[in-house]
């Protein structure tokens, strides 16, 4: 099971109504490469891991990931809290506002929903770690992608943590698909 | 309170070794950021550490008492988060299970510090047994203010 935590991972406090910057994050909520679907994908994949490791790293990974659904989803809420409609369309948000109002909703910053059909998951162990580390490796390049559109400093904060977040599962991720070949497990 | 004794030397590790092929070696204890540092960067771990498009990390400005305790923990949760990650695929590790064990421990009492001064971060919290049902309390995570 799971229990919910009333905090951050790491904490948000933005100032600044930036809707552009709202609507570029979603990438991260909702988009093929974000926290969600990472989330999604190590759930899934981890009742065929091997070994121990293999079944310990993805419940933490899996679990962490959502903990930064949350903060994207924070950092979203924040950004559009006080905005007009009118604001909201002058930032590309009108056709998430007719459906949504102020709603945080899973699709990416085109606003495409989100859908499972972007898991990549197979149940071999191996293609499946591979694909981790590929995850890892494109949400960190989106990352920077979003640190090069902002200069806000009560954005780039939890943005850098994220990305360096990336770098570590990516790492995980790797010296575990390493140990499995190296150990022909 | 503030034990964290930052050393102010972090702030310069560069690198951009990201892409290190393989990292087998047990951590050593003096090389590895203390709680605060780790939290800042999101990374415990100096040699896997690397920064994109700011120099330096950005340090936490807590705005009041409360926020401020809230940062240790926010810390020591952090440097339990990425410790597990590693133990999970180096299970052997015993300095690093001392560690772990140290962060655990002081998490702990930092977590029933705050929850009966300030109230519930989990639903085993001592705080609960009050009236009225304390978990509604504002403000939550995604909220301004803490």
């Amino acid at each position: 099971m799971w229990a919910y935590q009333k905090k951050l991972e790491y904490p948000i406090n933005i100032k600044r109504k930036d809707l552009k910057m709202a609507k570029y994050l979603m990438d991260q909520y909702g988009g093929p490469y974000g926290e969600l679907n990472a989330a999604l994908q190590y759930l899934n994949q981890r009742y065929t891991m091997p070994d121990e490791r293999g079944k310990s790293l993805l419940t933490d990974i899996g679990t962490e990931e959502f903990a930064h659904l949350e903060m994207i989803a924070t950092m979203i809420y924040q950004l559009t809290k006080d905005a007009t409609t009118d604001e909201l369309e002058k930032a590309g948000l009108g056709c998430h506002y007719v459906s949504f109002d102020h709603a945080t909703f899973p699709a990416n910053s085109n606003g495409v929903p989100y859908t499972a059909a972007y898991l990549q998951t197979t149940g071999d162990y191996i293609a499946d770690l591979e694909s981790d580390m590929a995850a890892e490796q494109r949400a960190r390049s989106t990352y920077e992608h979003l640190m090069d559109l902002t200069d806000d400093p009560d954005l780039i904060a939890p943005l850098a943590f994220l990305r360096q977040r990336e770098i570590i599962h990516y790492q995980r991720f790797k010296e575990l698909r390493n140990y499995y070949l190296k150990n022909k497990i | 309170m503030n034990n964290y004794n930052i050393d102010r030397g972090y702030y310069n590790y560069i690198n951009n070794n990201y892409n290190i092929p393989t990292y087998e070696q047990d951590i050593n204890k003096n090389n590895i950021f203390d709680p605060y540092n780790g939290l800042i960067r999101g990374n415990m771990f100096p040699d896997l550490y690397n920064t994109y498009k700011i120099d330096n990390p950005i340090d936490i400005k807590p705005m009041n008492e409360q926020a401020e305790m809230l940062t240790y923990i926010d810390a020591l949760c952090f440097a339990c988060i990425d410790l597990s990650l590693y133990l999970d695929i180096n299970p052997n590790d015993k300095d690093a299970i001392e560690l772990y064990n140290v962060y655990r421990t002081n998490l702990g009492e930092y977590m029933l510090m705050y929850q009966n001064k300030y109230g519930p971060i989990t639903k085993t919290s001592d705080s609960l047994n009050a009236y009225p049902w304390k978990w509604n309390d504002s403000p939550w995570p995604w909220e301004k203010g803490v």
